[in-house]
């Protein structure tokens, strides 16, 4: 009963009240460029380094703000729709196209930034791309993998399953549900949607798939790893994430899908000290069945700093750069050039991943993009309980998305 | 007295009787004015914005971008909103379902804190030694910052590695799946806002309790009325101006409450209760669906001021006044 709560609220609005009048005091220095940091702790410092030294050699000043990934597009887009902000944004490729809709970042297809683009990944290139225009820069582009235990693996004598069906036949040699772990989230699932051939909606022919057989037949496949004992996942979706990487690092689980930048934090862990003991593979499934993800620079509209943030997108973006970030976090760079370099082609992560990469499953660049996963969490958190239904939950959500995310889609 | 009899007079007077209004009165209307305009700006033009949206089809993309010269694009839709909403549907919030686990929700823990906390407020009423510390520790919940609670919980209801369940366990019993797409999640979360609500509920009562003359007890004593008569027949009816207010803050509060939920349990459609679900069309994901959050605010709204009123009249009822 809470006063107390009442006022945390309202000291957490002061807060970022106040942070964004900060944030907006840098807006009319032309020579200042204020950055949004959306890469989590155990990468920020290593960006954070690059971008004051772009700072000093392009000769304008740079502060840098940690902004925790899960508030980042929420905050921003409060922000710069009342001209405050930062002046450049780490946006996630599924962010461009609805802030590029909204107006809130810049088209800079007229720009240095926007023309020079033939160094870069077809892949990543495509998310910065709204109605034909750039409204971005790729900063990292990565994907789901399968991580795996070797030791574990080696012991039972396996190798990594190519396929669920494999998954599910091997799995009593690795301890049943000590096999492999389902993390809940939304974008943990889009892998077993891929799986046969699934989606979220179809761009082209402007449908919604996400109720489709071979969407439904992906996401039963989940639970029937649970039901067959050959799975295990945390039922309170709040923990899940948190769960699959305490029972992965704590060797209790021999497989987990994740992304490049959880290696990290993996490798921090006593089970993989010995970083050779972390086997990186492709995710089970179709030949491409994760998603394609990374993030993107994009420059505020209507910051005053336009110049010095182009210049800073230029300089964060450059190949010298990539590879720096590439070499000390085992981030996939998104310049063709940053491959040539032993640096990055001799890092393990980035030599596991960019196979993977090359074969991601493009996602849906459209604004409603991000708002799709939404509803999917639901949806996949139900499934994985057993509360209901595959078919039903996916129907359900296929309603959804006919109502309120994408009315001029046709249904299934 | 001599002000009633002066004012015909000054009604009929001749020199304006506006004049003469303000020539005694200004002081009065100078020391208003910023309260008036404050209230004016900060509730009551919100509240008429808000509920103006919820005629429209305002969202992310139509409103005014200053930024770019753009004009506002939003157009009203008249009821549809309020068509969409009432009627239940799934993709606007199933709202009568999430009425109703609202009213739950809030019944629940208004019920539990008031018990509970006049329970711990007789407890520590009386005479007894380290008091003082005990209506410290008792207050802690109150002094921690609400998301810190939330998360220690949200690790304490951990299905796999939580200590409730570690504790179920030990004694036997089944874990279980306290945050998870069940209704124990809103048990949970219940569970949590009660742990945060009692102490609020328990000063509160301490100082009602403080406030019964003690010679009350004395005299029913002398009759010979036993320790629950006098709970009933003293107690009771010496705390009702207080309890009436608390009980009254705390369905509004409990009602609105937003961080206990969200914090704990995310998007989980079983703990979903009207205030959650109209911050989730407002910020969660990117929909940005001002039109329905600012419905839901209406609605929401409407439910806690025909509450009031219906609450308001049963207690003058009794003789309160509220």
């Amino acid at each position: 009963m809470r006063p107390k709560a009442t006022a945390t609220v309202a000291a957490l609005g002061l807060v970022s009240a106040l942070a964004l009048t900060a944030c907006g005091s840098g807006a009319g220095n032309a020579n200042r460029v204020v950055y949004w940091d959306t890469s989590n702790p155990s990468e920020s410092s290593v960006f954070a380094g690059i971008a004051r030294e772009c700072g000093r050699t392009g000769g304008y000043e740079v502060a840098v703000e940690a902004v925790s990934f899960d508030q980042a597009l929420n905050n921003y887009k409060t922000a710069a729709q009342g001209g405050q902000g930062p002046d450049v944004l780490r946006a996630d490729v599924g962010w461009v196209a609805q802030l590029a809709r909204a107006g809130l970042i810049q088209d800079l297809s007229g720009t240095p930034l926007g023309t020079d683009t033939g160094d870069f990944l077809a892949g990543p290139l495509e998310s910065t791309k709204y109605e034909g225009r750039g409204y971005g820069v790729p900063q990292v582009t990565d994907t789901l993998a399968l991580f795996y235990n070797k030791r574990k693996l080696d012991e039972a004598g396996v190798a990594p399953p190519k396929s669920w069906e494999e998954l599910r036949d091997i799995a009593p040699k690795l301890g049943g549900d000590k096999a492999f772990f389902i993390n809940n989230d939304e974008y943990y699932a889009l892998p077993f949607l891929y799986t046969y051939g699934g989606d979220m909606v179809d761009t082209q022919a402007r449908t919604i798939e996400v109720n489709s057989p071979e969407s439904v037949r992906g996401l039963q496949m989940a639970k029937d790893l649970l039901d067959a004992g050959a799975a295990r996942t945390a039922l309170d979706q709040p923990n899940s994430y948190g769960n699959m990487k305490a029972a992965f690092t704590s060797g209790e689980v021999a497989m987990v899908v994740d992304g490049p930048w959880a290696a990290a934090e993996y490798l921090e862990s006593p089970e993989f000290a010995d970083p050779a003991n972390l086997g990186i593979a492709q995710v089970p499934g179709s030949a491409t069945p994760s998603p394609a993800g990374g993030h993107d620079y994009v420059v505020r509209q209507g910051s005053d700093a336009t110049e010095a943030a182009t210049k800073f997108v230029e300089c964060m973006s450059s190949t010298p750069n990539q590879v720096a970030i590439a070499e000390k976090l085992g981030l996939l760079p998104t310049r063709r050039s940053a491959y040539d370099s032993p640096a990055v082609t001799g890092n393990r992560m980035v030599a596991a991943f960019k196979p993977m990469v090359d074969s991601a499953h493009s996602r849906a660049w459209i604004p409603e993009g991000a708002e799709l996963l939404d509803p999917l969490q639901t949806a996949f958190a139900d499934i994985l309980a057993g509360r209901k239904d595959t078919r039903t939950t996916l129907d359900e959500t296929a309603k959804l998305y006919k109502d309120t995310v994408v009315p001029d889609y046709a249904k299934r | 007295m001599t002000l009633t009899a002066e004012k015909p007079v000054a009604l009929a007077g001749r020199p304006g009787r506006v004049r003469t209004f303000l020539g005694r009165f200004w002081f009065v209307y100078a020391m208003v004015l910023p309260v008036v305009v404050v209230l004016g700006v900060l509730v009551v033009f919100p509240l008429l914005q808000g509920l103006y949206f919820s005629f429209t089809d305002i969202n992310d993309n139509n409103i005014a971008n200053p930024v770019l010269d753009r004009p506002a694009r939003y157009e009203i839709t008249g009821l549809e909103n309020y068509f969409h909403v009432l009627s239940g549907d799934p993709s606007y919030g199933a709202f009568w379902a999430t009425l109703a686990r609202t009213l739950i929700w809030t019944f629940a823990c208004v019920f539990l804190h008031y018990t509970i906390g006049l329970a711990l407020a007789v407890l520590l009423n009386r005479p007894m030694r380290f008091r003082t510390l005990y209506r410290v520790l008792l207050i802690l919940p109150w002094a921690v910052p609400v998301f810190i609670s939330a998360f220690a919980w949200k690790y304490l209801f951990n299905s796999e590695y939580g200590l409730v369940n570690w504790a179920l366990e030990a004694v036997g019993l089944p874990g279980q799946v306290w945050l998870g797409q069940s209704d124990l999640a809103l048990v949970s979360v219940v569970v949590v806002n009660v742990w945060l609500g009692v102490p609020f509920m328990m000063v509160a009562l301490l100082g009602g309790l403080q406030a019964i003359p003690a010679d009350l007890y004395e005299a029913a004593e002398m009759d010979g009325a036993t320790p629950w008569q006098r709970f009933v027949h003293v107690t009771l009816p010496g705390l009702r101006t207080v309890s009436s207010s608390v009980v009254l803050l705390g369905v509004i509060w409990t009602f609105n409450m937003f961080p206990v939920i969200y914090l704990m349990t995310g998007n989980n459609p079983h703990t979903r209760i009207l205030v959650t679900y109209a911050f989730e069309r407002f910020f969660s994901g990117a929909t940005r669906d001002f039109a329905i959050a600012s419905t839901y605010g209406v609605l929401i709204l409407s439910v806690l001021l025909v509450f009031a009123t219906v609450y308001r009249r049963a207690m003058r009822g009794q003789g309160e006044v509220l």
